[in-house]
């Protein structure tokens, strides 16, 4: 049951030129479906890693056997409160869940969508002014994905570049950095909530001090956890995302062609690289003993649900190393499964598929410049660093 | 055909009303609204790719209804019947 396989140290986890950790990651399916890696986590410790798609379902949807609650941010600062709702397990999860999902929800992003085209477009046409080569990750992904975020949140992007590195430190650096990270943005967070308290914006720290649950305001550590969070989860995910696929299109030229030439194939197609190169994990912590298939889980035991993983099971796709911008059926789980279903999906999917359409309509035939290589990794979250592209 | 909805296992993806937004309505938190759907001929294919686009498997696609469309797509695929 105990396997020789890590997130973090197995062959192709690490950061690396070229890397291609998710290709690296499906080899996992050639073993047992449920095993015990000792060393699975940031700071060495030990998880079952669930491989199937169809058992990750089963985890993630029974959040009374397997709790979300771990406090991983409070964590860095030897603290213990829940990130809300990401933290939270039911029912006090849905109260929360509820108040924030008609903020977040496919209706509400649509009407955002003009917002998200033009920032893509300014920042395209940016590029395209005075040079033809860029590094994608610097100049549009990061900045697209985090202005609409922050825009979104009703904050300036004046300070994108200082959010963005506490959101990279946090979620990879070190020890030292992580923790100074995790201070800055608790920090940066109470005291905007302490300003919106006196005195009200039209912001959403706005609403999160105002908003009631059960009849009543929330408190200061609710606020604090929501903010966080939300907060949090806008500073890497999209971007890295949009620098996968474009790594990918980079690469796969008729895949390029393709879409620019049928842009209307985008949206699917979006849904697929989604699938092919997710770059989250789920951790759980088994609230009893259970027996597992066999796996014998103890109650206090980490499980590991990496989309990354599910996503390559040959049990739930067909041929899920190949990438099929056509494929159909795509029930992947790149926004997780269960009630903690990512809140931003709707946001974070529109960000992307805008993002393509608008990059592929304005910059020609694009590929990797000659003499530069992706700097890719594994680990707690994947990511690529660098995309230095060039066309003519 | 019929789309048995079962609304306890929704969590909100709308990855089929993003296939058909004209089939699944969603409410105003992003989850479907309860109650199976009926869906007319022309749109089977189209509701079919809904249902199983949905992570959750919350929605099932009515078994004899399902044998109906696979039949379909079959002659579709021979081009027509003959
Ligand atoms: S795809 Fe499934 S989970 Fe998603 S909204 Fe539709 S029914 Fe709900």
């Amino acid at each position: 049951m105990v396997r020789d396989f890590s997130l973090f140290t197995s062959p192709g986890m690490q950061r690396m030129p070229n890397g291609d950790p998710h290709a690296a990651v499906a080899c996992v399916h050639d073993a047992p479906p449920i095993f015990y890696s000792p060393n699975n986590t940031r700071d060495g410790r030990g998880t079952w890693v669930i491989t199937r798609a169809k058992d990750q379902r089963r985890v993630l949807q029974d959040t009374a056997t397997f709790s979300s609650h771990r406090s991983i941010f409070a964590s860095a600062l030897g603290e213990n409160w829940p990130m809300i709702p990401l933290e939270l397990d039911p029912p006090a999860h849905g109260v929360f869940r509820s108040l924030l999902n008609p903020l977040f929800s496919p209706k509400r992003v649509m009407v955002l969508e003009p917002v998200i085209r033009e920032r893509a477009i300014t920042l395209i046409d940016r590029i395209l002014a005075p040079s033809t080569s860029c590094d994608v990750m610097k100049n549009f992904a990061f900045p697209f994905a985090v202005s609409i975020f922050l825009g979104f949140l009703g904050l300036s992007d004046k300070e994108l570049d200082t959010f963005v590195g506490w959101g990279r430190d946090l979620l990879h650096g070190e020890n030292v950095k992580r923790t100074a990270a995790a201070l800055a943005i608790l920090g940066f967070i109470d005291e905007l909530a302490a300003m919106r308290r006196k005195e009200p914006a039209g912001d959403f720290m706005s609403f999160a001090v105002g908003a009631q649950v059960n009849g009543r305001p929330l408190t200061d550590e609710e606020v604090r956890g929501i903010g966080v969070l939300l907060f949090v989860a806008g500073l890497d995910t999209v971007a890295t995302a949009i620098g996968f696929d474009l790594a990918h299109l980079a690469r796969n030229l008729k895949d390029q062609q393709l879409l620019r030439s049928e842009p209307d194939r985008i949206g699917l197609a979006s849904e697929e690289l989604l699938r092919a190169y997710s770059t989250v994990q789920m951790i759980r912590v088994a609230t009893k003993d259970i027996d597992f298939d066999g796996a014998p889980i103890r109650k206090g035991d980490y499980i590991s649900c990496a989309t990354m993983i599910a996503n390559r099971d040959p049990e739930e796709f067909e041929c899920p190393n190949t990438i099929d911008l056509a494929r159909e059926d795509n029930r992947h789980t790149a926004f997780a499964h269960g009630p903690h279903r990512c809140l931003g999906s709707h946001l974070a999917r529109r960000e992307i598929v805008i993002g393509l359409e608008e990059w592929l309509s304005r910059i020609p035939d694009f590929r990797i410049k000659e003499g530069t290589a992706p700097i890719t990794f594994g680990g707690h979250v994947f990511g690529i660093e660098n995309l230095i592209l060039e066309w003519s | 055909m019929r789309i048995i909805v079962h609304k306890n296992k929704c969590q909100g993806h709308a990855r089929c009303w993003a296939q058909a937004p004209g089939i699944f309505n969603l409410d105003d938190e992003g989850y479907i609204l309860p109650g199976d759907i009926e869906v007319a001929e022309r749109d089977e294919l189209l509701a079919s790719r809904g249902a199983r686009s949905c992570p959750e498997r919350a929605l099932e696609i009515d078994a004899t209804a399902d044998a109906l469309l696979t039949r379909l797509l079959f002659n579709q695929a021979r081009g027509g019947v003959k």
